[in-house]
């Protein structure tokens, strides 16, 4: 039973984790080619703040993987 | 964690598993990994510096590929990027190969079968991908801290840095210091944690998949996994390289203001990408 318990909080942990992340993601994919749109020129300019800032916002996911992966396999 | 029927399809180890002994030491199968990778990466330095020229084969335009898209990145970033651009190369080529060799046939599903603790078979790979052990990564990481720590005490002398450390109005110092050390420290494990926690949930995916439709369908996963890879391996260098930069840059805003560090950054956007 216990365990059953832990691996529902892990899929919690991952699933309501996923929702921020995944949002914030979306607004910066979004946002980033609509600058691409409007000046397709500025495509290497943009590159690099972009993949920086879809690492950050992606990290908040990771942390969500790492607690589901530490309740399915340390607690 | 619990072992149910049918679940053995699907290998699932958060930790390397050990291979043999070496002495005290227990020799796991990411280390395999890691000296596979080595091993590729200097061979392919022996042979592509052996014979290259200066009009690039096809091969040699292959091997060039990575290393002129990042030394272009690199040398935008600040007026020192000289001091730091092999470190970064480092980084970005190791973790590059770290990560594919985890899509190569027979890479987590060759191995050597034994019972556990609890009477199960269990098979445990030869190789694993060197970056889907914590152990790797946080060694990754905690050489991109010191790097930019070492940056950032070279750029601003040890008082300049710790007094970065302490924020600006001193008398908020109590508030203040205890945030900037745990931000510090947070680059360290969020670097870590980012690369293997994607690296591992790839591997996890591909065996879920493998598992449930061992045909057709794992292969549109290898192929978001050669893109995955390859852009976790840009996220670190480019965040390695963000953070000596900005730990590089504090010294030119303390010393001459604003404006001349934006004009002291410019010759260097405009330098050439491979000099």
């Amino acid at each position: 039973m216990e365990g059953n318990v832990a691996a529902l909080a892990a899929g919690l942990a991952m699933g309501l984790g996923a929702i921020g992340p995944g949002i914030g993601l979306g607004i910066a994919v979004s946002k980033a080619m609509e600058a691409l749109g409007r000046n397709p020129e500025a495509a290497g300019a943009i590159f690099v703040p972009y993949i920086l800032g879809i690492a950050l916002a992606e990290a908040i996911g990771i942390y969500a993987l790492v607690v589901s992966l530490l309740l399915i396999f340390v607690a | 964690m619990p072992e149910e029927e049918g679940e053995s399809l699907i290998h699932v180890a958060i930790e390397a598993e050990e291979l043999f002994q070496l002495g005290p030491l227990s020799f796991t199968n990411s280390m395999v990994g890691a000296l596979l990778t080595s091993l590729l990466l200097g061979l392919a330095a022996w042979y592509i510096t052996r014979r290259s020229s200066l009009v690039p084969g096809r091969l040699q335009s292959a091997f060039e590929l990575p290393v002129e898209l990042m030394s272009g990145i690199v040398s935008a970033s600040s007026s020192r990027w000289r001091g730091y651009v092999g470190l970064i190369l480092g980084f970005f080529l190791t973790i590059l190969v770290a990560n594919w060799i985890g899509l190569l046939p027979g890479v987590g599903t060759i191995g050597i079968t034994h019972i556990d603790a609890s009477g199960h078979e269990a098979v445990i790979p030869i190789v694993r991908p060197a970056s889907a052990d914590l152990n790797f990564t946080l060694g990754l990481a905690l050489v991109a801290f010191v790097m930019f720590v070492y940056w950032g005490i070279k750029a601003n002398g040890p008082d300049g840095y710790l007094k970065e450390l302490l924020g600006e109005p001193l008398y908020m110092a109590p508030l203040m210091f205890p945030i900037n050390l745990i931000s510090e420290f947070s680059r360290l494990i969020s670097l870590s944690m980012r690369l293997f926690g994607n690296v591992f949930a790839g591997e996890v995916l591909l065996a879920t998949m493998i598992a449930l439709a061992p045909i057709l369908i794992p292969a549109v996963f290898l192929g978001l996994e050669v893109l995955f890879g390859f852009v976790q391996a840009l996220v670190f260098a480019l965040l390695a390289i963000t953070y000596i930069a900005t730990a590089i840059a504090e010294h030119h805003t303390t010393d001459h203001g604003e404006a001349d560090a934006a004009g002291a950054d410019h010759p260097t956007a405009a330098e050439p990408a491979h000099a």
